[in-house]
């Protein structure tokens, strides 16, 4: 199925790299296109079920660019986005079930959420915008890196919303008893709930549209 | 534009493929997390009798081994020691059409002398059903702990039924009044010591409710008074003897 008609292309050509790396930065897919923020804002509390979430969005995205690359020139156009949906639905269903298997505690906590990577704007979005017209490949890495992309910005939201919310991370006391007792501190209830996370991915946003120089059109 | 024909063979195949699929992976799993559910079920009886150290599972065996003992009673308060308690499905039972055929399981923990009891719960929210774990005192009368082990309510609102803040409000209070008569506990909306400021007798029985789930709250007090009802006759009979 590989396009062996067409010159090969190295594996990490400058194209390729830009492909994994651009979500990163210059196009990631929370912070600029402002996508799948539902999930950052749900599953954000605390650090570990964010990472979590983070490694099945990279699972799902990567299998399923890559599945889909796969079947591109097979695809009926009138029903592609269906079977771009049932792609997406199974590697999920999968996901929720090996969670289930060999992480109980923590499927028990994402239960809903793991089965709302399905509705994931990112997934079906990098399917339409480039599985469906690349190699598999590049197609992998665009989705590993928006993958990954995804999964720092949340891992960032969750560190931050537990250290100000509950004093954690990752379950671990990290600010001082000291200081709750001496002088008065206190965590910030804010952080725990949804709001936190907006506030939170506000200042993300803004952090790193200034590095990146975007302006919106 | 592709023939109907092949669209529809493709979107069949790509279905079939899909489903064989998930379904091995569901039986190849299915082992593993019948395991985890049992794990969770057992921790979370555990929980429900004030058990608050997280044991692991072998320790979790040992302690069931040797603390803890599951039988069956009937609608009348009487053990039936024909039943396997193991198996009985508190939903399964209430289905059943004579009433007397009905067998419900009651764990029985002993620790040093103190004998406590803990039945499972189960009953409607919002969105989902409820299950869970309460346990009483020796006195048959207090609580001693409770636990909802499995439920699909919404995070943040119902769900909030799981949580310590909540759960807590419970212990310590009776299901019984002064003259032992069963009331149940009731789970108001808002403040409990609001909506009966003054009434010692009716606060033991009422708890704070949960803002924002209003529904759920009613099923949680409807899910213990219907559940405990199956159970009163029992220990009618434990208090005779």
């Amino acid at each position: 199925m590989a396009d062996a008609t067409e010159a090969a292309e190295p594996l990490f050509s400058t194209k390729n790299r830009k492909t994994f790396k651009d979500p990163f930065m210059v196009n990631n897919p929370i912070t600029l296109q402002v996508l799948g923020i539902c999930s950052a804002l749900a599953v954000t509390a605390q650090l570990k079920p964010s990472l979590v979430m983070g490694i099945a969005v990279v699972f799902v995205v990567a299998c399923a660019n890559v599945t889909i690359s796969m079947m591109r020139r097979f695809i009926p156009g009138r029903v592609r986005i269906i079977v771009e949906m049932t792609v997406v639905a199974t590697l999920v269903i999968l996901v929720d079930q090996v969670l289930r298997a060999y992480a109980f505690e923590v499927s028990k906590q994402l239960s809903l959420f793991v089965g709302l990577i399905i509705t994931n704007c990112i997934v079906l979005g990098r399917l339409e915008a480039f599985a469906m017209g690349n190699k598999v490949w590049p197609s992998f890495l665009d989705g590993l890196g928006n993958g990954l992309s995804y999964a720092a910005v949340i891992a960032i939201v969750g560190f931050f919303r537990e250290l100000m919310g509950s004093g954690q991370v990752l379950g671990f006391k990290v600010v001082p008893q000291a200081l709750y007792d001496n002088l008065g501190y206190t965590d910030n209830g804010l952080m725990v709930l949804a709001p936190g996370a907006f506030i939170i991915l506000g200042l993300l946003i803004w952090v790193q549209r200034t590095v990146s120089g975007h302006v919106e059109d | 534009m592709r023939s109907s024909t092949y669209t529809v063979v493709f979107v069949s195949t790509v279905a079939i493929v899909c489903s064989l699929l998930l379904s091995t992976a569901a039986t190849l799993l299915r082992e593993r997390q019948d395991r985890n559910e049992a794990l969770s079920k057992k921790q979370n009886i555990l929980k429900a009798l004030g058990v608050t150290k997280k044991l692991d599972s072998p320790a979790v065996d040992m302690f069931f081994a040797d603390h803890v003992t599951l039988f069956a009673i009937d609608l009348e308060g009487n053990i039936d020691p024909e039943a396997d308690a193991a198996q009985l499905d508190m939903e399964v039972e209430d289905k059943k059409t004579e009433a007397s055929s009905r067998r419900y399981p009651i764990y029985r923990c002993t620790i040093e002398n103190e004998v406590t009891y803990c039945v499972p719960i189960i009953g409607r929210g919002l969105w989902s059903k409820l299950y869970g774990y309460l346990s009483l005192e020796s006195d048959l009368n207090t609580v001693k702990g409770l636990t909802f082990y499995k439920h699909g309510e919404t995070p943040g609102l119902g769900a909030e039924i799981e949580k310590d803040w909540f759960l807590n409000n419970f212990l310590g209070k009776k299901i019984n009044d002064q003259t032992g008569t069963f009331i149940s506990i009731e789970v108001v909306k808002g403040k409990a010591a609001d909506a009966y400021a003054g009434n010692e007798e009716k606060l033991s029985h009422a708890v704070d409710g949960i803002s924002g789930a209003t529904i759920t709250s009613r099923g949680v007090t409807k899910m213990l008074h219907e559940d405990l009802t199956k159970y009163v006759p029992y220990f009618k009979q434990l208090e005779a003897n």
